[in-house]
């Protein structure tokens, strides 16, 4: 093909010059990679952070609304009130957990009866969000166990696990009894068998584990469960999956982006923020291209000149500059893309005093593929309005001057 | 035989502000085939814009073309090209080779470019060429290695390379020095007698017009005189 023949030659004319241009190309596609990698692992981290300690899926009871039937005149004809005659609970709790189990999606599962309740010791008394479940399941959701600091996991008769603050608060260590006063009126002597520590204020202070044989006859919950909680195996599937076993169950469910729509918001925010620093590092990119081969094409009017008027066509003169583009693009894309994922892969490996990694950076999601086919085909775009000024020259004019 | 070039009645206004400027009054122009014809004439007589719009770079506001018996003032832009490309051969004062090739290929351009590549053939003819203007020792020297009379040289061959009906040639020793312009002067008349090939050259240069077979003088934008030109003058 002769046209990239003549292309590639009027790129290799100059090396330095090529080779700073391409290299402009690099540093752009590398600072797209490396932005694209941070606000990937940084959502990532964020989203690790919340889901780690909580369910990606909540099922719960429907919602009951008081609300206002309306005639065909839109008078009013009846309210429906909420009946508050039955305990909230989900009773067929079994075959939900049947349909749960042969979901691939669903990683795992806890059945748990939630309420509120009282700590008391002496004259101290704390409040506390009480989370009763299987024991066999007690990491299902949070992985309690691996943050036990005093005593162990295991919740037993009569045992409950309460995080370092609350017993901090209380002055309770692991082997201690605390009266347990539940939001039914219901009292009971339990034994804390063992303090974990999350690092999460709202979990280390306010919450307790119980087994749910335990917290039945406390919360005079003798067969329902409140509350499925469901880890999946992709979080990102939680508005998908929550949506199906809505329809699949009649219950309520929430994802956990629906609990957490303020981090939702912030992570979108943050995703635009990013959306932004990669345009305008294209554009850049883009603008140097253009810039670049309209030089070019200025330079050589002469050759294009006298190329018109031996009669070479318009088409073949525009191929030669939308080529060298489509060239630049490639080969600084790709450096960029190289460069790009050596930077995030050395960056990952940074760390901070505790351990932890200095970055949050996820060097496989730079958006490579993309980036690659943006940069391109942004080149060949940036290379279009040299090209057709360089095609348009008037032979006698170019060949004259 | 039917001539290579037969323009009749050209003319050529250009537009400046609202006023016109006339610069080619109802030129008629002949060429035979192997004729070496001068164009002379002051600066701003319109020698150059008649060689332009012989050559199909300019469109005359009047006046009928034909060139080897095809009519080409009709042709669209597209045309044009492809019949400039074909047929046509152009040697101008500037040579603008393309500096990123080498002689060889410099030469082999216009019938690569629309190939969509040099052939074998097209090196050889190239090849054959440059050892015909005396550059058989640089074919593949890259152009920006070469003299200037070399690079002159090295035009002749590329005007010459697609087999063209006309040659024109712009002022082609205005950049050289004398003796470079001697030889490239030589080259032509050579290549004129002994492959048939007819030549217009538009020069202001007395020296040049008295090596040709004909020279046709132009003022003020029209012909003012036609002088041939027997072998005996021209060889003086």
């Amino acid at each position: 093909m002769f046209v990239l023949a003549v292309a590639r030659r009027y790129l290799f004319s100059n090396p330095s010059q090529t080779a700073l241009l391409i290299a402009g190309v690099a540093l752009g596609v590398t600072a797209f990679v490396f932005i694209t990698a941070l606000i990937a692992g940084l959502a990532t981290r964020l989203t690790d952070d919340v889901t780690a300690n909580s369910a990606h899926v909540s099922l719960e009871t429907p919602t009951r609304l008081a609300r206002v039937l309306r005639g065909p005149d839109a008078d009013v004809e009846s309210v429906v009130l909420v009946s508050t005659f039955q305990r909230r609970q989900i009773r067929a709790w079994s075959s939900t957990l049947e349909l749960l189990r042969s979901q691939a999606s669903v990683a795992a599962i806890s059945p748990q009866i939630s309420g509120s309740a009282f700590l008391v010791k002496g004259e101290a008394v704390a409040p506390v969000a009480v989370t009763a479940l299987d024991p066999s399941g007690l990491d299902a959701i949070s992985p309690i166990s691996t943050e036990i600091v005093d005593g162990e996991a295991n919740l037993g008769a009569d045992g409950i696990l309460i995080g370092a603050r609350l017993a901090e608060n209380l002055g309770l260590s692991a082997g201690q009894p605390v009266l347990f006063r539940t939001d039914r009126g219901v009292d009971r002597l339990l034994t804390v068998r063992g303090v974990f520590e999350t690092g999460l204020q709202s979990l280390d202070e306010r919450v307790a584990y119980l087994s749910i044989q335990t917290a039945r006859p406390l919360f005079r919950l003798p067969e329902g469960v409140t509350n499925i909680e469901i880890k999946l195996v992709d979080p990102y599937q939680a508005r998908d999956v929550a949506l199906f076993l809505h329809e699949a169950t009649g219950l309520r469910a929430i994802s956990w982006q629906e609990k957490n729509a303020s981090l939702e918001g912030a992570l979108t925010a943050q995703a635009r923020t990013g959306v932004l620093i990669q345009v305008f590092s294209l554009i850049s990119v883009l603008i140097g291209i253009a810039s670049a081969l309209s030089l070019s094409a200025n330079r050589r009017r002469g050759e294009i000149g006298i190329m018109r008027a031996f009669g070479v066509s318009r088409r073949f003169i525009a191929g030669v500059f939308v080529l060298q583009g489509l060239l630049i693009g490639m080969v600084g894309a790709g450096l960029g893309c190289l460069s790009g994922y050596g930077l995030c892969i050395w960056l990952a490996t940074l760390t901070n005093a505790d351990g932890s990694a200095a970055l949050p950076i996820a060097p496989a999601e730079g958006g490579y593929v993309a980036v690659f086919a943006l940069t391109t085909l942004g080149a060949v775009l940036a290379s279009v309005l040299p090209a057709r000024a360089a095609a348009r020259l008037d032979p006698l004019e170019a060949i004259q001057q | 035989m039917s001539a290579v070039l037969d323009a009749r009645e050209i003319g050529m206004r250009f537009r400046n502000g609202d006023e016109f400027t006339e610069v080619l009054k109802g030129v008629d122009l002949t060429l035979q085939p192997g004729e070496l014809a001068a164009l002379l004439g002051a600066s701003g007589s319109g020698k150059s814009t008649l060689l332009s719009i012989v050559g199909l770079l300019l469109r005359p506001t009047a006046g009928t073309i034909t060139i080897a018996g095809d009519r080409v003032d009709t042709l669209s832009d597209a045309e044009r090209a492809l019949f400039r490309n074909h047929r046509l051969g152009f040697i101008f004062q500037f040579h603008h080779l393309l500096p990123d090739f080498t002689a060889t290929e410099n030469v082999a351009f216009p019938a690569a470019a629309p190939a969509g590549g040099i052939t074998a053939a097209m090196r050889q003819r190239a090849r054959e060429l440059l050892a015909r203007v005396g550059l058989a020792d640089r074919l593949d020297f890259p152009a920006t290695r070469l003299s200037g009379g070399q690079k002159q040289r090295v035009a002749i061959a590329r005007a010459l390379m697609n087999k063209p009906d006309l040659v024109l040639a712009d002022e082609p020793t205005g950049s050289l020095d004398r003796v470079s312009a001697e030889q490239v002067l030589d080259l032509m008349r050579e290549v004129n007698r002994e492959d048939g090939a007819t030549f217009l050259i538009c020069t202001h240069d007395e020296q040049v017009a008295a090596r040709c077979t004909r020279r046709i003088s132009l003022s003020e934008g029209r012909v003012e005189s036609v002088m041939n030109l027997g072998d005996t003058d021209r060889d003086k």
